[in-house]
């Protein structure tokens, strides 16, 4: 579906996001509910966020490549003010946690957990990626998944 | 790797200094009015004149605006350098050290503006169109993101769940510990006391950070004189001598991707200032780690080596002095006396720099430390900007 849109349709399908030629693969895959990072198809290493060159062994062979999305919460915050979003209140502050991604030690991915209750949400929990609609727009977050 | 090479140890000197004091609302000012009156004061501190300067260094307004204010007649050195401060002294170290220029005027101004302070848009000059707040905020206005001061938040979350021990008391210690330091320093802007109860009722912002976590849009502005080791003897001040200055930062040093709160920026400036240092933690008379965060200074605390990872909370209230309500390592060696970013004011470690200055030199008043002559300051944070400095006295 994203292949059929044209650069300059994707830049504005994104408006007010930094897109460029190298993070273009990753927005490409929002619109096919993919979240895409690059990996070095020389050397196998993940990277985030996505450069022009993989920074293990300077290849610049660097494919956005599906993640499975499943990974443990490494850091958490709950913010009680934020930019204006839709869906977002900040009434109940809203998390936003970095997640270790299972695919490579090191390699995060930061968005928000939904349908948790707050006390749940912390460090260490594991999780897998789901989509939800922000702007019309699929947007990757999080849900708590059974140990 | 880091280098012990040191070939600039002690021949680069701090010979002027100034401040306007910073407030939560210096008035009918521009950045530039703030700036150039501490760079007036500096150069008059120094004993020297305005073509006595041959090199100009800061952040904000740029030095090319800052030469032409103060009809400098002839600048062979510029630099507009990225905070924290330690980023312009280095630079002009290392440009008066080979012969680029004598004599750097270095400076470093804050100010409100409608991007950091809801109030200050009350002054219809430091309104700011919404568009250019925007771009000021960056590229990601949405929440899910932890670049910038989120960041910080977030690696709080990671250090209070990797240490059972510590807690949000061990952020507010610091917060505690900079207002007390505050309560001696006219040029603070939060002098009022504060208790643990204040801090830990703080309006949360994100958690596990909260109001008193944050350092403090201020305006204001300190300046420094800086030339060899050499011409400083022969001016009036007592000179500052730079004995060893780093950067510090790994390679994957965005803010979600950092490796650990054990392998930052802070490790490297740490291990390179130890290798270049003759100096350390010991012979140390006061001690500045950068306090832009809460969290940031803890971390300073455990990654310099004045304790152990985790157990900065336990170092604290070990060297809790009960009467001053605040730090004094091993019964002597106070932290961020003036009153750090938390409480003087968000100086992105001019402030710091500052007043390790005035301490070596004698001059800080009620806040003076007796006999200083050392002094360490780590300005910056955990991703892109851990710097750290070693200053002393000549003879020290």
């Amino acid at each position: 579906m994203s292949g059929a849109l044209s650069d300059a349709e994707l830049v504005a399908r994104f408006e007010g996001a930094p897109v460029d030629h190298d993070n273009k693969h990753f927005y490409r895959g929002l619109l096919d509910r993919e979240l895409r990072l690059n990996r070095c198809s020389d050397c196998g290493t993940w990277h985030q966020p996505p450069r022009a060159v993989c920074p293990a062994c300077w290849s610049p062979a660097v494919a956005a490549t599906a993640v499975s999305g499943r990974g443990v919460i490494h850091m958490v915050l709950f913010m009680y003010q934020g930019p204006p979003t839709p869906g977002v209140d900040y009434s109940v502050p809203h998390p936003v946690v970095t997640v270790e991604l299972e695919e490579q030690e090191g390699l995060r991915y930061t968005s928000t957990v939904v349908d948790a209750p707050n006390d749940q949400i912390v460090v260490g929990a594991p999780v897998t990626l789901d989509w939800i609609e922000r702007n019309g727009t699929p947007f990757p977050v999080f849900r708590l998944v059974e140990d | 790797m880091v280098t012990a090479r040191n070939p600039i140890k002690d021949k680069v000197a701090f010979a002027g200094v100034a401040t306007t004091g910073f407030r939560r609302d210096g008035g009918d000012v521009t950045e530039g009015a703030l700036a150039l009156r501490a760079c007036i004061d500096a150069v008059c501190d120094a004993g020297l004149r305005a073509q006595d300067i041959d090199g100009i260094c800061g952040s904000q307004p740029h030095p090319a605006y800052v030469q032409s204010a103060l009809g400098i007649p002839e600048v062979t050195w510029f630099a507009q350098l990225d905070i924290p401060f330690a980023a312009q002294v280095m630079a002009a170290m290392n440009a008066v050290y080979s012969g680029s220029c004598d004599t750097v005027l270095a400076y470093h101004g804050v100010y409100r503006n409608a991007f950091n302070s809801r109030a200050a848009a009350n002054d219809p000059f430091r309104r700011l169109s919404p568009a250019l707040v925007a771009a000021m905020a960056g590229a990601a206005p949405m929440p899910e993101s932890i670049a910038g001061a989120a960041g910080y938040a977030s690696w709080a979350s990671r250090y209070l769940h990797d240490h059972p021990k510590a807690s949000r008391e061990t952020f507010g210690y610091i917060a505690l510990n900079s207002r007390a330091n505050a309560a001696h320093n006219p040029g603070a802007a939060k002098r009022e006391p504060m208790t643990m109860d204040d801090y830990l009722s703080a309006r949360m912002v994100r958690w596990p950070l909260c109001l008193l976590d944050m350092d403090l849009p201020v305006d204001g502005a300190d300046a420094f004189v800086i030339t060899t080791a050499e011409r400083a003897r022969d001016l009036a001040p007592k000179p500052v001598l730079i004995h060893a200055a780093t950067f510090g930062a790994v390679d994957r040093n965005e803010e979600d991707q950092m490796p650990s709160l054990d392998r930052s920026g802070q490790q490297i400036a740490v291990a390179a200032l130890r290798a270049k240092s003759d100096i350390w933690l010991d012979d140390i008379d006061v001690y500045f780690p950068y306090d832009g965060f809460t969290t940031i200074a803890v971390n300073w605390l455990e990654s310099t080596g004045w304790c152990d990872p985790g157990e900065a909370t336990e170092f604290i209230r070990d060297n809790w002095d009960d009467a001053g309500g605040r730090m004094l390592i091993n019964g002597s060696v106070p932290v961020n006396p003036h009153g750090g970013a938390l409480s003087e004011g968000g100086t992105q470690g001019s402030g710091h720099v500052r007043e390790a200055i005035l301490q070596l030199r004698g001059e800080a008043g009620e806040r003076q430390v007796p006999g200083a002559t050392k002094a360490l300051v780590t300005p910056g944070g955990f991703f892109f900007n851990a710097q750290g400095m070693v200053l002393r006295t000549d003879g020290a």
